[in-house]
């Protein structure tokens, strides 16, 4: 695979983060963040959206960089550490979901839970990729 | 200029190191796992999670000042786009420990009094410098 073919699939990546983006805003009332959170301390719940605008943010800011300079990811001092970085960010994300969250209630969502595992693995593929492709 | 960044860079790494390390006392200062106990096995899993991944981009920065530190004061876009969104992610910090978080919950020992002292400057001094590694990279240096 050639670094054209790796630009294609960082694009593609970049628009994968940006759905995630939306996902993270409609998972709030679909999982009932709001309702979840209302017996904890103020502090719990202040951490929890934090935390949850930062992963936010990271994800915007990994869309706009695939979007817009993919080429970044291959080529440069740093590219190799960014795209490792981001190559096991999604790759553990995979191995939560698997080994962490609740069973029950991934058995429940079955079609979600399934579809975010392949796009994490898609994402882990990508940035992959890019790691090993880097000029 | 670039011998003062360098240095400068050093310390943020140092600095963010030993931020990464500390918030490993930090679920047990704050009482996180009693007060977590009320949530749903899936919110609790979701705010164990994503504090790991924040936790885990704070190593990432580390990394970045420790161990690519010519790249980062390359003055390069890519430099000025990454400096840019550290400073971006530090100064949100900051808004949220000045108007943000209501730390009222948190037992006001001497040592909490401190450590909330030393966060302040230590986001402080990241929200800075990488808000001037940004010029420098933006060709700021000349």
């Amino acid at each position: 695979m050639n670094a054209e073919y790796t630009i294609i699939l960082l694009r593609l990546a970049g628009l994968i983060c940006v759905g995630l983006v939306v996902a993270n805003f409609v998972a709030a009332p679909r999982l009932g963040y709001a309702g979840s959170l209302a017996r904890a301390e103020k502090l719990v719940r202040q951490i929890f959206y934090v935390h949850c605008g930062y992963i936010v943010m990271l994800i915007s800011g990994l869309a706009i960089l695939c979007l817009g300079w993919p080429h970044l990811f291959l080529e440069g001092g740093m590219s190799k550490v960014v795209s490792g970085f981001f190559t096991v960010f999604w790759a553990s994300r995979v191995v939560v979901q698997l080994t962490y969250y609740d069973s029950e209630y991934r058995r429940r969502e079955r079609f979600w839970d399934i579809f975010f595992l392949m796009v994490f693995f898609t994402l882990a593929l990508v940035f992959g990729a890019a790691f090993l492709f880097e000029r | 200029m670039r011998e003062v960044l360098n240095y400068g860079l050093l310390f943020a790494g140092l600095g963010l190191l030993v931020l990464t390390i500390a918030s490993f006392w930090i679920p047990r200062i704050l009482g996180w796992k009693e007060k977590l106990a009320d949530l749903s096995p899936l919110m609790r899993e979701l705010f164990w999670t994503y504090a790991a991944y924040i936790l885990a981009s704070h190593l990432f920065f580390a990394i970045l000042s420790l161990g690519f530190r010519d790249w980062l004061l390359s003055a390069s876009p890519a430099a000025a786009a990454m400096s840019g969104f550290i400073c971006f992610w530090w100064s949100v910090r900051v808004y949220l420990q000045f108007f943000g978080f209501d730390l009222a919950e948190v037992k006001d020992t001497r040592f909490n009094r401190l450590a909330k002292r030393l966060l302040t400057l230590l986001f402080l001094y990241l929200m800075i410098f990488f808000a001037i590694m940004v010029w420098w990279n933006l060709g700021g240096g000349g």
